[in-house]
């Protein structure tokens, strides 16, 4: 903020300034930032009031906080979200359930498979089917990779907001790997749509199982790596250590959820305590950190990284032989070579893909853990083939309610590690 | 295992499905209700949501026309727990529970945007999502799938008219 320069000239104030509202002369200046002086009185003289983007840089995509500073100390925030509304709920209604799955991969666009699986358990017990073994296994594969794909998205974007420039390299090669994993197994390199009700697309190929165990054995250094350029890094310590305090208490007050309450002292993973896709036979450790500050998050997810690289390993160790898919002919197609001999095959083709399947009426609600905390799915059936209503619980739209009690008292350049380490994907928040 | 956390004469109807506990309350009830859920432990709030029951093919139907679900968690005993509350279309308001849950402000302005329920005491119901200006609450049912029928033309006259098969 060191090179802003207030604008004094009175102008006419945009057709939607919402912030606006107080009054008080507006003025623009470079980066899209916007300062209006309002008349209110703060602690020590005028508050002014700060808009940050909605297309700064340090946002995370498009959100906008509208940010009122005595000084430099943060006085009260308000996220001004919706930016990347995209109707999401409205067009799985719209869909076939089996249809829906697409969408899902696009509401937090950094974790596809992760949605595609709160989606894909909920139609699943709504249907009171499981999925086979090999599902499972191959399930628990891709979400750990996508946490970890997603956590160096973090890492890499966290790091350059705080200066460290050399990081996001260093992430975006290893994340290179896990989007080429993606293409392997499902033939796409960001939306997989990959895990669906009733099991999965397709089989891993054996490239797919030797590419993922190279992966696996070359990850812990290059974790190492990371930690070697921030964990004891004086700057990086200063910038995150102390800031952003938000206790074990406010956070389940606030809604927070994922790292954000892990980082504050509580063990809570819903992998662990909730377990679904047998995370509970693998053997790993929820990540904890009692610092209660940026920092503590950082640590968090690192050390979910080196725990997702152990369950990838044992989920590839011991992955079952077996089909991929519930062998259910009125909830997925019947197999290419039956169509040519099978009459039944050809209408339960043609049912599936005019009509669809209805699960019986009722509704669930099913939480899986994401990169960033609580995604969860919550379904409606009607009986019919499309559902009546699909809620998205969002872990960015709970994490960024605590954002205000967060930078509190904060001075503003703290205020972008907080909203860093927060990590919302706003397709996320905004679905 | 399942056992009455609230006091019969609130609970209209209650039941599990899927493994899920849920239960229907009055919506004068509401914020006695949620307020005695946080205090017996349920004090992680989840989400909440409005189901639109328009023209439901359900032989069974629902009372009212909206339904407000309220999902909590008592993270110590690993339960779950789901309040259903009617809501008349004719008069569309609940109360807001943004003092008893903190998240409840955002899911209220989420549901007023997106249902037009309106929340009774909530300090900043405005739209959250759709833009200021919109008219109309888009996931109600009658609001149909839409769009604009050229790309990015800004005619904002014909945003919001659906093609005739919609």
């Amino acid at each position: 903020m060191a090179d802003t320069k207030i604008d004094q000239t009175p102008k006419p104030p945009p057709p939607h300034a919402g912030e606006g509202r107080g009054g008080g002369d507006q003025s623009s200046l470079a980066q899209g930032i916007t300062i209006t002086r309002t008349p209110r009185h703060g602690i020590e003289g005028d508050l002014l009031t700060v808009n940050f983007g909605p297309q700064h840089p340090s946002t995370h995509g498009v959100l906008r906080l509208v940010v009122d500073l005595d000084g430099e100390t943060i006085r009260r925030v308000k996220p001004v979200i919706g930016y990347l509304h995209t109707g999401i709920e409205k067009q799985m209604e719209a869909l076939r359930w089996q249809q829906g799955v697409v969408i899902t991969d696009r509401h937090d666009y950094l974790s596809p498979p992760i949605n595609n699986l709160a989606y894909a358990l909920a139609v699943e017990q709504l249907m009171g089917v499981e999925a086979p073994a090999r599902a499972q296994g191959l399930r628990v594969i891709m979400c750990e990779l996508t946490r970890i794909a997603s956590h160096l998205i973090w890492l890499g974007t966290s790091g350059i907001e705080l200066g460290a420039m050399g990081i996001f390299m260093y992430c975006l090669r290893d994340r290179e790997k896990i989007m080429d994993l993606n293409e392997e197994i499902s033939g796409f390199r960001m939306h997989t749509s990959y895990i669906r009700p009733g099991g999965v697309t397709a089989d891993a190929t054996p490239r797919f199982l030797e590419l993922l165990d190279r992966f696996i054995r070359e990850m812990p250094s290059n974790i190492d790596q990371y930690e070697d350029l921030l964990t004891h890094n004086p700057i990086f310590q200063e910038r995150t250590q102390g800031v952003g305090h938000l206790s074990a208490e406010d956070a389940i007050r606030l809604g927070a959820t994922g790292p954000m309450i892990r980082g504050s002292g509580l063990p809570w993973d819903l992998r662990k305590d909730r377990p679904y896709c047998g995370y509970e036979t693998y053997d790993w450790e929820v990540a904890v950190e009692a610092g209660c500050d940026c920092y503590a998050r950082y640590l968090v997810r690192i050390k979910e990284l080196r725990e997702s690289v152990r369950i990838l390993r044992q989920a590839l160790d011991r992955l079952p032989t077996g089909p991929v898919n519930v062998d259910d002919r009125k909830m997925l197609p019947p197999p290419r070579e039956e169509l040519e001999t099978s009459m039944e095959a050809v209408i339960h083709h043609f049912k599936l893909f005019t009509e669809g399947y209805s699960p019986p009426t009722g509704d669930v609600y099913v939480a899986v853990e994401s990169g960033r905390g609580e995604n969860g799915c919550y379904i409606v059936s009607d009986g019919t083939h499309k559902p009546r209503r699909v809620k998205f619980r969002s872990a960015s739209f709970g994490n960024l309610q605590a954002l205000e009690h967060m930078s509190l008292g904060h001075i503003l350049a703290d205020f972008i590690a907080i909203i860093g380490t927060a990590d919302t994907v706003l397709g996320d928040c905004d679905r | 295992m399942t056992t009455s956390v609230l006091p019969d004469d609130t609970v209209l109807a209650s039941g599990v499905l899927a493994g899920q506990e849920w239960v229907t309350i009055r919506r004068e009830d509401l914020r006695d209700s949620m307020r005695a859920l946080k205090a017996q432990g349920f004090e992680s709030y989840l989400f909440m949501t409005c189901v639109d029951h328009l023209a439901t093919p359900v032989v069974e139907k629902p009372p009212e026309r909206f339904e407000l679900v309220y999902q909590l968690r008592d993270m110590r005993a690993h339960r779950e727990y789901r309040v259903r509350v009617f809501i008349p279309e004719n008069d569309a308001t609940a109360p807001s529970l943004h003092d008893i849950y903190a998240p409840a402000n955002w899911d209220e302005r989420e549901t007023w945007d997106m249902f037009g329920i309106a929340f009774e005491g909530h300090p900043d119901l405005i739209r959250i999502l759709m833009p200021d200006d919109w008219v109309g609450h888009p996931l109600r049912r009658d609001f149909p799938v839409g769009g604009e029928p050229v790309d990015f033309s800004e005619d904002h006259e014909t945003w919001q008219t659906a093609p005739p098969e919609a």
